[in-house]
């Protein structure tokens, strides 16, 4: 038995380092940035004082969370708002979220913005029993409440434009489109996308798969899944396809790199933020803007205009948008503003669920 | 301490010690395994230890060959002092040990397996051939460099590693229990090389603790008891009994014949038993049945089946044929629990793997495989309560020497563990007892107590299957000995007239009835040279 | 197992206070080395729990002390079952279909829901079991593999079982629990809006049977012999097979009851909120518990512990939540080294004493003359 509990006790002790190593390094920006409760200099200082909440991955992680953070730290330049941050860990019992959004609460924040749709159920607990906190959740409109913002986007418009440019822009009329995790979320990505591509070609061929059903969220941040999935759309004829797979993007942006074809990035502006040696497969990126909702929450918070309620960042309000970086698109770029401008008129309308 | 036997004129005169030991104590967790251990060994002389099983023989070996280093004291070897952190450093001055287990690859040469981790002195080819040869020559080791070790017997193999390690260069070479492996025929074999290498001015350590071999060849003996020494005597002015004495601090008992309690009642009967082996069956035809009352002793050497054929009757495994009848049930194919229930004790050959648990106390040990029995247990449930007053009842009837029954069955000593298993077995009244090795490894008292604990359950109309390597007692116990070679039993020895040698020459098939020769060359027993060295 | 005397009940207890000495020592030099305020770190850990985080603190030992008890029972064999985690996954997600459908009335719908986890958290390690038993295969492959097809069969399962009323929300879950199957918990802490489980009884019920079944009962001794010597227990007639297949079994039964606590208590189904990753936090616990029920109940308690401070570092502290994994880690490293070092100390003044004890009674019978 002496030998089991050995062998034991070094996987559980390696399983624990592990675990530290990988939030480690999403997360050493952590403790410089978030050090505590800076009051920016700037105007003059505002009695708000800001909460947030992040999801897995926290401050770092150079897609949604880094969003959010953008557009915290951009509100507290500008209204010298006082901030306090804290990041959720993997596997945790859902009463933490809710201890974390109350402990936030209880240290004074009396605006919270909660990062993710997981946030959902804490907030349906926390939100009645602390009505004088307004709270902000990205990404979900599955609680809503009197002091509570939801803060949606219609990624199907952006996701839209990001379908037509990989149309224009295949030669062998073969897209791909891969999801994360098969979430409400990310099938609006891919309806978008399927409805985009088809308007410019209505025979076009689009592969589509998912990393991981939930409630495996692994397909988010596994780039090894990623690769293996574009490897099989490449091979399959594709020559450009779309990830909404957040972490696993990476697999997908390299198997584009090794088989010399195009890739579309996503939430932010991949070409830029992606590792420099494949920044050149992503021909545009569906650009979510997490950070200009966050800002706005907060610029309203210090104007006093809280509004409660789902608000949709769309094209028209420049909540979504497609992006540019590296020319790639320029020769299609009138034909994307195009789409671009009779979405926001209206005349088209984008699909947020796809068919099945 | 007297003088060496006088035919190695030049080593007299050299008279220098060319080990010397002083206050080597050695401690291990609960037990002092040598204490103070000092004597002297002279250059091209045999110089015997002899000691108990668990009297630190070994510990002291290894500590002279750099295995352990000692908590204290001093090793001199040429008259320096010496500091060994390794078998390499032993090498280096000269030492060189063959241990009891043979290191050997069975599927290389004998030049490979010489020269392996070796390779720096002359290579591994030509050179090292002829090297090989030459000290086989030298010292008539009689070892032929291209045949595989796989193919050696016993007696071969064992000339091989003392080559192996003469070929490194130790002139002080140290044999553990050499003997232990060895058929009579062998062990002559072995001490006309010792004897060789002696007058070649090697030293020679040899551990054992049988006494009449070590007055045969050995030049001077060290008595070890306790771990510590407690005499250097001369084979000249001692008797083997003397010997016996000193190591055991007390009177040799030895086991004695009674009158036969045979009864005509068959009470554990086998027939034609066949276990396949990957090659060969490792239990070929094997049939016998045991009377209540009776002993049936098997001897051989070890490896021909006997561990196989244990297992087989307490069902621990599967014969491919056969089967087995507890008086006239047939329980061949009967699991262990089940068997065990029916009546079968069993004392098993390694205690430590197959008796005790050696990290649970006394009273779980004595509930061991009898989990479904009384005391032990009430419906499912364990009786605690009981179960701790029968193993106190063992503990003072068969003289387990403990503190308390707490205690760890590890923490106890090897004749105490043997005890307590003894006891357990016994408190069962089975109607037949599986033995095997029964007082290996136990001191010279406790081997008494168990003997006689045998001899008491014959009498009460036990039959007892008793496995053994060690022929005094097989033939002070047996009513009947039965030799097992390749998995096939012999004809029936009475005990009252076979000799040593008669079954030595079954257990290495010189004898008719198996067709085979031994492994090694067959060896006609020389007249034995006993007290004239 | 043994007799009450204080040197048998204080030496196990040196090691794991040893060991959160040790974490407190190393924990203050790391905060040192990256110049983060040890003190204040201390003063927040240390802060008494508010109500509400005591009972999350419970809850949260809850969970993880059936985690615990299941990788214990297979430690106890020599097994290493790390399948847990997808023991409890598959358990769960089961019994979280059977509940929902209301076929049974109320309490009963709990207690058969909670037989339908045993099952299969038992069927599923059960074929980690079977595999090792007829094909050799070591249990800590084959239950790592099972937590991969584990995450996938469910996934696969829920997204054919969801409930269509979860439909256009991004929480997937099963159908949730009719209103008469749900716990509403204990509300014994005084002062907490929330509740303790009412599973806790489960929890502790499992306990006191683990300890009974494995302390007093034939199957226990023959399961713990099997664990200290496979070829003793053997040879004493522990068919190891049959054996091994039951442990296993027996674990992944315990391992299924992980997420009861959960289901009934909190989730009231089983989807994308259900708490993942309690079984390697089980392997853990059953290590510095030592495998004893008491001392998995105080280690399942400071795991929880520790949990809970996440938050408060990061909010009161201002510290890296990675802080805790840091302490655990550490607690638990010196655990292990802290118990290797106490059981060698006790074998050897064991025999040490048993040594000495018979050398005074040998002289003793050596000076009555009196032979062995």
């Amino acid at each position: 038995m002496r030998q089991t509990m050995k062998y034991a006790s070094v996987f559980a002790v390696a399983a624990l380092a592990l675990t530290a190593c990988g939030s480690d390094s999403a997360d050493s920006t952590d403790t410089g940035t978030a050090d505590g409760t800076e009051t920016s200099t700037a105007e003059e200082a505002s009695d708000v004082r800001v909460g947030m909440a992040y999801d897995v991955g926290g401050r770092g992680d150079q897609s949604f969370n880094d969003a959010a953070a953008a557009g915290l730290d951009q509100a507290a330049a500008e209204f010298g708002i006082e901030t306090q941050e804290a990041t959720a860990t993997d596997g945790e019992p859902e009463s933490a979220r809710e201890e974390r959004l109350q402990q936030l609460i209880d240290a004074g924040y009396t605006s919270i913005v909660a990062v993710g749709f997981a946030y959902a159920p804490s907030i349906a607990v926390v939100a009645p029993q602390n009505p004088d906190v307004h709270f902000a959740l990205i990404d979900s409109t599955d609680y809503e409440g009197e002091n509570v913002a939801n803060l949606v986007f219609a990624e199907e418009e952006g996701s839209f434009l990001v379908g037509a440019a990989a149309a224009l822009k295949t030669r062998t009329d073969n897209v791909g489109f891969i999801g994360g995790v098969q979430t409400p979320l990310i099938e609006k990505f891919e309806a978008g996308y399927i409805a985009g591509a088809q308007e410019i070609n209505p025979d076009i061929e689009i592969q589509r798969t998912y990393l991981t059903q939930p409630p495996d969220f692994s397909g988010f941040g596994d780039p090894a899944k990623g690769k293996t999935a574009a490897e099989g759309m490449y091979q399959s004829g594709a020559d450009v396809i779309y990830h909404a797979a957040g972490g696993s993007g990476g697999g997908v942006f390299t198997a584009a790199s090794e088989a010399n074809t195009m890739a579309i990035g996503v939430d932010s502006d991949q070409a830029k933020t992606a590792a420099p040696e494949v920044q050149d497969v992503i021909i545009t990126s569906m650009i979510k803007k997490v950070d200009v909702a966050v800002y706005e929450f907060l610029k309203a918070e210090v104007e006093g205009n809280f509004q409660a309620g789902p608000q949709v960042f769309d094209l028209a309000g420049g909540g979504v948008d497609y992006s540019t970086t590296g020319g790639k698109v320029d020769d299609i770029k009138d034909q994307l503003d195009e789409l671009k401008q009779q979405i926001i008129d209206g005349e088209i309308t984008v699909p947020s669920t796809p068919e099945s | 301490m007297t003088a060496a036997a006088p035919e190695h004129e030049r080593a007299i005169e050299d008279s220098t010690y060319v080990v010397e030991l002083d206050g080597i104590t050695k401690r291990f967790p609960g037990v002092v395994a040598n204490k103070d251990i000092g004597f002297a060994v002279r250059r091209g002389t045999v110089h015997a230890i002899v000691g108990e099983n668990g009297a630190g023989k070994s510990t002291l070996m290894k500590i002279l060959y750099g295995v352990q280093r000692p908590d204290e004291g001093t090793i001199k070897v040429g008259g320096t002092v010496v500091d060994l952190h390794s078998p390499s450093d032993a090498i280096g001055y000269g030492i060189g040990m063959v241990f009891q287990h043979f290191m050997l690859a069975d599927n290389l040469t004998v030049l490979e397996n010489v020269v392996l981790g070796a390779e720096d002195l002359h290579g591994i080819g030509g050179t090292a051939r002829d090297r090989i040869l030459e000290i086989s020559r030298d010292y008539s080791l009689d070892v032929d460099p291209d045949v595989l070790v796989a193919d050696l017997g016993v007696g071969a193999r064992q000339r091989v590693e003392i080559l192996k390690v003469l070929y490194r260069g130790a002139k002080i070479i140290i044999l553990d229990e050499p003997t232990a492996v060895l058929v009579p025929q062998e062990v002559d074999e072995l001490f006309d090389n010792l004897r060789e290498l002696k007058s070649e001015g090697l030293t020679v350590l040899f551990i054992s603790h049988k006494l009449d071999e070590v007055l045969r060849v050995a030049d001077a003996i060290t008595v070890i008891r306790r771990g510590t020494t407690v005499d250097t005597v001369s084979p000249q002015g001692i008797t083997a009994r003397q010997l016996a004495e000193l190591m055991v601090g007390s009177e040799l008992p030895t086991p004695q014949t009674e009158e036969s309690t045979v009864t005509d009642q068959v009470i554990l009967r086998v027939e034609d038993l066949v276990l396949k082996g990957p090659s060969r069956n490792v239990l070929d035809g094997v049939s016998f049945a045991i009377h209540a009352g009776e002993v049936l002793g098997i001897a051989g050497v070890e490896g021909n089946g006997q561990a196989e054929l244990v297992e087989v009757i307490m069902g621990m495994r599967d014969q491919d044929t056969g089967q087995i009848f507890v008086d006239d049930t047939e329980v061949s194919k009967w699991h262990t629990r089940q068997i065990r229930e029916a009546g079968i004790g069993y004392i098993p050959e390694d205690r430590h793997r197959h008796g005790l648990l050696l990290e649970a106390p006394l009273w779980e040990n004595r509930i061991l495989g009898h989990q479904t029995q009384e005391p032990n247990v009430k419906g499912g449930l364990i009786n605690a309560k009981a179960a701790r007053q029968d193993t106190e009842r063992i503990v003072e009837e068969y003289d387990v020497r403990t503190p308390g029954i707490d205690v760890t069955a590890g923490s106890l000593s090897g004749g105490n563990q043997q005890k307590l298993i003894v006891g357990r077995e016994m408190s069962h009244h089975p109607r037949v007892l599986v033995a095997a090795h029964p007082t290996r490894g136990v001191d010279v008292g406790a081997q008494a107590g168990i003997w006689d604990l045998m001899r008491a359950a014959r009498r009460e109309g036990m039959g007892v299957l008793l496995i053994s390597a060690d022929l005094e007692e097989l033939i002070g116990l047996s009513d009947t000995i039965r030799v097992i070679l390749r998995g096939r039993l012999s004809e029936a020895f009475d005990p009252d007239t076979v000799t040593a040698e008669d079954l030595g020459a079954a257990m290495t098939g010189a004898d008719s009835s198996v067709t085979h020769p031994p492994a090694g060359p067959p060896h006609t027993p020389e007249s034995p040279e006993g007290s004239a060295t | 197992m043994s007799r009450l005397e204080p040197r048998k009940i204080l030496l196990p207890l040196v090691a794991p206070v040893v060991a959160v000495i040790v974490a407190f020592i190393v924990t203050s030099l790391v905060l040192l080395a990256v110049g983060d305020p040890v003190l204040e770190v201390w003063q927040v850990i240390f802060q008494p729990p508010l109500p509400r985080q005591t009972v999350n603190i419970i809850n949260a030992a809850t969970v993880f002390y059936l985690s615990a008890v299941a990788v214990a029972i297979g430690f106890k064999m020599n097994l290493f079952n790390i399948g847990v985690d997808g023991q409890y996954r598959v358990a769960s997600f089961a019994a979280a279909v059977f509940a929902g459908q209301a076929w049974l009335p109320g309490v009963l719908n709990i207690l058969v829901a909670i037989l339908v986890a045993m099952v299969f958290g038992g069927l599923w390690a059960g074929i980690a079991g079977w595999l090792k038993v007829k094909r050799g295969v070591s249990e800590v492959i084959s239950t790592i593999m099972l937590n991969a097809i584990a995450t996938a069969v469910v996934a696969w399962l829920l997204s054919k079982a969801r409930d269509p009323a979860s439909e256009g929300t991004n929480v997937v879950r099963t159908r949730e629990l009719p209103e008469s199957s749900r716990l509403e918990g204990l509300a014994i802490v005084p002062g907490a809006t929330n509740t303790v489980y009412t599973l806790i009884f489960l929890a502790a019920l499992v306990g006191v049977t683990y300890w009974f079944v494995l302390n007093k009962t034939r199957f226990g001794f023959d399961l713990r012999a099997t664990g200290k010597s496979e070829t003793a227990a053997v040879a004493s007639g522990v068919d190891v097979k049959k054996m091994t297949l039951t442990a296993m079994i027996l674990s992944g039964a315990a391992a299924g009851l992980v997420g009861m606590p959960l289901l009934f208590g909190q989730d009231f189904s089983y989807g994308t909120t259900f708490q993942a990753g309690l079984g390697f936090a089980g392997i853990a616990i059953a290590l510095l518990g030592r495998n004893h029920p008491v001392g998995i109940a105080f280690a399942a308690l400071l795991w929880a512990f520790l949990d809970g401070q996440s938050n408060a570092l990061q909010i009161q502290a201002n510290v890296s939540k990675e802080l805790v994994f840091i302490i655990q880690g550490v607690i638990l490293f010196a655990v292990v080294i802290a118990y290797e070092l106490v059981r060698r100390a006790e074998a050897r003044m064991e025999q040490n004493r048993v040594a000495r004890q018979l050398e005074e009674r040998h002289a003793a019978t050596a000076e009555q003359g009196v032979s062995a």
